[in-house]
């Protein structure tokens, strides 16, 4: 086998966090891009996928770690990577054939070859007869080709992608991901290989040579599977759904494992907090009534597959339902618990009660209700946030408040005036 | 007609010039060739009357001939003015954007300084200026530019710098990818990005400039005069002499000269810089200009731009890979940095020190004068705002609410807004004094027909932004015309009636300093107010009470702002805005 491209070495990575502590978002993490490669990486919302690829182009340094570029440690832009956006992220001010051009020009190469290279991306993605459009003239799926156009322009070793199909519809993603492995499979000509974050098991599988699996706060590797189907790929042949189980397995034991998330672990430090899910009250009622319509149990994926909620938000709000004591996840299933039926059974203001007192058996709300009764029933925010950055370190604290605002009004177990900025008993 | 005539005249060179299109559209390569000469001419003709020698007294010719002559002093001085407005503005907004420490310094500074009503300073400043100039009339042009500089640049500075912070940092990620340069990165993306704000802001500094170059041409402290030939000072000789007929000449020279800006440049620039609105779903109506679609068309200015990017050198090709190009040395920016940072700090500090030994020299009895003054006018100064209040509140959201009507009357409101109204605060004075109105009451009166617009354009833009579905919502339910007015109009336009009334009291009380005292022919015209005193002990020479009215009206604006308009602002921003 020959040698890696790029290599990520123990890397870590953090940004100052609120209230001067680091958030720490990636953690050990030691891969390697190979030649001729497609990577995919795969892994919770807001779980650093995003953060390792601006790592892997040079765009953030890395906390801890090297990463090296042909055995050489980067230091600044990744040469021999481009990327392609998950927004697009094109200059809404330039027309397809400028917003190409503009970075050929960025690397002071002549006129004639910015012209003639400009061209030949724009050909290979068959945007030929769209040059003098602007990017609001265009489809989704057409601006998606712009952005990949401008990153085959410089002609990138490896191509580095956020999520790049999650923001056109399911057609059109097909038909990208096609032309991208026509593209790709070309030998003779960049890139070379392809790193892709991705949100859908079927892409993965569909489109890597290798799949890496993020898991865990902070994340890290926690799982990478090779994919050893010939490609063109049947996503209905038997062995391609074995694959995708597979992945979905580990996945879910990674993110709901089958032990108790809520149950005191005994010996542990009294001072610890179960973060919260970030999940909005009426998608956990929205994953119960899904449950319901399915008879009481089904398997995850369905759900994901049936409501087309990407399957991470799938799975927080699986996790969320499971720490209020309303659902069980044995493996990938998903089913009742005797409290969860007797809430679907329940009228609105049952419902609140039961809500209320699931609620206060996870103790972070235990604490806010402590610390409401010494203050006499008015918490202001300021308080409240500084007592979570130091019981969750690990957390965004105004996105768990926002969370725990949201469960508790849902509740009425507070209630919170954002002019004031106070929470106050109902 | 005119095309063979030119084909002829122009012959052989302008096929050499216009290549293959160049046929169609002759005319209008001329209209550009003279639009060219005329300002070729312009710039000759101000730079001969900047270097003539102070006259003891400036002699107006009030007829009608000469008018397009001080007409074009007037913009030559604004044009001017604007350029280093402009110029400021890249310089300053982009150092405090790209540094932290200078961010800290200068951005409460700029943050002071647009809304202190800069023209109490304007007597300060022009006796500096002709201290330093005392054999010619450059002092007191430069003055009547830095004032002008001074009411403009803020606003503009604040934008681009508000934009260079806002830049959606996926554009900015994908500039850093590709590696481009701070200088790409500017022209590429930041100024593209930082244009629509610039181009808006721009137009309301132009704006502010004719009311205060009117104020400065037509100065008089007593028995000097510092008038500088123009249309201000036309417009004072008018109204000394009683010339009616002069009177009405000068404001139609405004007008046209207002219109003719609004048509030739700022409708063009508009329509052009619409290609720089970010994509995010929201069509706002299309602006067209009829002169960018003939300078689209115009063969001549097709060729101009492709000579002039044709001058641009090519670069040399770079032979690796594109690395981070870092701006400069950063331990030698960071230096230049410190030290001018420093040496601003310094200049500061001693200028304080300087103002409060001359505040020392201000007794007891006269700060509690200046005060009482400062209520007065406070106090005119609200009543003005509650006035403009009265009338733009139901007629800003007549227009507002109205599609139709807010496209037929928008442009009308914006030409006249531009209408520098201390062109006609003398005449008016005199006109009001006749049926019997007191300065006192006038003065109200002209604060708030220079303020109104203000009221007015945020108002509109407030009846513009309110959601469609909310006012079906008090269809559908019969709300009826007085309570949709108390429980969505009023409440909707709140968050931008209290931008309106911030930005129409700094007017009110610039206009202070020139409504509250005037001089018509060898008499002075004045009520009890903070304006009166500075303009008054300026007259003087009495330094100390000048500094210590200007410094008071600045403290008090800043006081005002920050106790009643800050709080306000919060409360419009948290509870009444329909957009969050």
């Amino acid at each position: 086998m020959s040698a890696p491209i790029c290599e990520l070495r123990s890397v870590q990575k953090h940004f100052p966090g609120s209230r001067g502590k680091d958030n720490r978002v990636l953690e050990d993490i030691n891969l390697k891009v190979l030649q001729d490669e497609i990577l995919c990486i795969l892994g919770p919302s807001g779980g650093g996928k995003s953060t390792l690829l601006r790592l892997l182009a040079g765009l953030e340094p890395p906390s801890a770690g090297e990463i090296r570029y042909h055995r050489n440690k980067l230091v600044g832009l990744n040469p021999g990577v481009a990327m392609v956006f998950q927004d697009f992220a094109l200059y809404p001010w330039m027309t397809v054939e400028e917003n190409v051009r503009v970075v050929l020009r960025a690397r002071d190469l002549p006129e004639d070859e910015v012209k003639e290279k400009a061209h030949q991306a724009i050909s290979k993605v068959g945007l030929e007869g769209f040059e003098e459009a602007y990017p609001r003239e265009l489809s989704r799926g057409f601006k998606q080709r712009v952005g990949v156009a401008r990153a085959l322009a410089v002609d990138p070793e490896v191509l580095v992608m956020d999520e790049p199909f999650s923001q056109v519809d399911a057609l059109t993603a097909e038909a990208l991901r096609a032309e991208l492995l026509d593209i790709w499979q070309d030998a003779e000509r960049n890139p070379n290989s392809i790193v892709l974050v991705s949100h859908s098991i079927r892409e993965a599988v569909l489109m890597a040579d290798r799949i890496v699996i993020l898991s865990g706060n902070p994340s890290h590797v926690r799982a990478i599977v090779p994919i050893p189907l010939p490609r063109p790929r049947d996503s209905r042949a038997p062995e391609f759904l074995q694959l995708v189980d597979r992945v979905h397995d580990i996945i879910t034991s990674a993110e709901l494992p089958d032990v108790e998330v809520t149950a005191p672990v005994p010996g542990r430090v009294p001072e610890v907090i179960e973060p919260l899910p970030h999940v909005a009250g009426p998608d956990i009622m929205g994953l119960l009534e899904f449950l319901e319509a399915q008879g009481g149990s089904c398997d995850i994926f369905q759900v994901a597959t049936q409501t087309h909620v990407p399957f991470e938000s799938v799975l927080t709000t699986a996790k969320a339902a499971e720490m209020l004591d309303f659902v069980d996840t044995p493996k990938r299933g998903l089913t009742f618990t005797p409290i969860g039926l007797r809430f679907m059974a329940a009228d609105m203001d049952k419902r609140k009660d039961i809500w209320r007192a699931q609620l206060l058996q996870l103790r972070l709300f235990r604490v806010v209700r402590e610390m409401m009764q010494l203050r006499e029933g008015e918490l202001p925010k300021e308080e409240l946030l500084h007592e979570i950055a130091q019981r969750l370190p690990m957390e965004d604290a105004e996105e768990t408040f926002g969370t725990l605002v949201a469960w508790g009004r849902f509740g009425e177990l507070f209630a919170y005036r954002e002019e004031t900025e106070v929470l106050t008993f109902e | 007609m005119i095309n063979q005539f030119l084909t002829r005249a122009w012959g052989q060179a302008s096929s050499l010039l216009g290549g293959p299109h160049a046929r169609k559209r002759r005319w209008v390569d001329a209209v550009v060739l003279l639009g060219l000469a005329g300002l070729v001419m312009g710039l000759v003709l101000v730079a001969r009357e900047w270097t003539v020698l102070q006259r003891p007294k400036v002699e107006i010719d009030l007829s009608p001939l000469a008018l397009p002559k001080y007409a074009l002093l007037s913009f030559a001085r604004a044009a001017v003015a604007y350029a280093i407005s402009a110029a400021f503005t890249l310089v300053v907004a982009y150092w405090a954007a790209r540094d932290a420490w200078a961010e800290r310094i200068l951005i409460p500074i700029l943050d002071i300084l647009q809304s202190v009503p800069l023209l109490a300073f304007m007597p300060v400043v022009l006796l500096a200026m002709v201290g330093l100039f005392p054999h010619n009339n450059v002092g007191i042009e430069l003055s009547a530019v830095i004032l002008i500089v001074t009411c403009q640049a803020w606003n503009m500075a604040f934008s681009f710098y508000q934009s260079l912070k806002t830049l959606p940092p996926e554009l900015d990620e994908v500039s850093r990818s590709f590696g481009m340069s701070w200088i790409q990165r500017l022209r590429w993306v930041e100024l593209p990005y930082a244009a629509p704000g610039l181009v808006w802001n721009s137009m309301v500094s132009v704006a502010n400039g004719w009311f205060f170059l009117m104020a400065a041409e037509a100065f008089k402290l007593g028995s000097r005069d510092f008038r500088l030939p123009g249309l201000g000072a036309y417009m004072s000789a008018a109204v000394e002499q009683g010339h009616g007929r002069a009177e009405i000449y000068a404001i139609l020279a405004m007008l046209t000269l207002v219109i003719l800006l609004d048509q030739l440049v700022w409708k063009p620039v508009v329509a052009w810089s619409q290609r720089f609105q970010m994509d995010d779903g929201v069509r706002v109506e299309k602006s067209r200009s009829w002169v960018l679609r003939l300078l689209r068309r115009s063969a001549l200015w097709r060729r101009i731009r492709k000579t002039v990017s044709n001058l641009v050198p090519a670069r040399q090709p770079r032979p690796t890979a594109p690395v981070e190009k870092p701006m400069e040395n950063p331990m030698v920016r960071r230096l230049i940095g410190s030290l001018m940072l420093t040496l601003m700090l310094l200049a500061l500090v001693f200028g304080g020190f300087k103002l409060v030994g001359l505040l020392g020299h201000v007794s007891g009895t006269e700060w509690m004068r200046l005060m009482k003054a400062g209520g007065a006018s406070l106090g005119r100064v609200l009543a003005s705002t509650a006035l403009a209040t009265c009338w733009t509140l139901p007629v800003g959201l007549w227009i507002g609410l109205s599609p139709s009507w807010s496209r037929r009357l928008q442009p009308v409101v914006q030409v006249v807004a531009s209408f520098p109204s201390s062109l006609l605060f003398v005449a008016l004075i005199v006109a009001l004094k006749k049926v019997g109105v007191s300065l006192f009451a006038s003065s109200i009166l002209l604060m708030a027909l220079s303020t109104q617009w203000y009221l007015l354009f945020n108002i509109i833009a407030g009846a513009q932004s309110v959601p469609t579905n909310l006012r079906e919502v008090a269809r559908a339910y019969r709300f009826g015309l007085w309570k949709t007015a108390w429980k969505l109009y009023f409440p909707a336009v709140f968050p931008f009636l209290v931008t309106g009334w911030v930005t129409a009291t700094g007017g009110a009380w610039n206009a202070s300093i020139i409504t509250e005292i005037v001089q018509i022919g060898g008499q002075t015209l004045q009520t009890f107010g903070l304006g009166a005193i500075v303009t008054q002990s300026a007259d003087e020479g009495n330094i100390p009470l000048l500094a210590a009215s200007a410094l008071l009206m600045a403290f008090l604006v800043v006081l005002f702002n920050r106790l009643v308009w800050a709080p306000l602002y919060r409360l419009a921003e948290t509870r009444y805005s329909v957009n969050r």
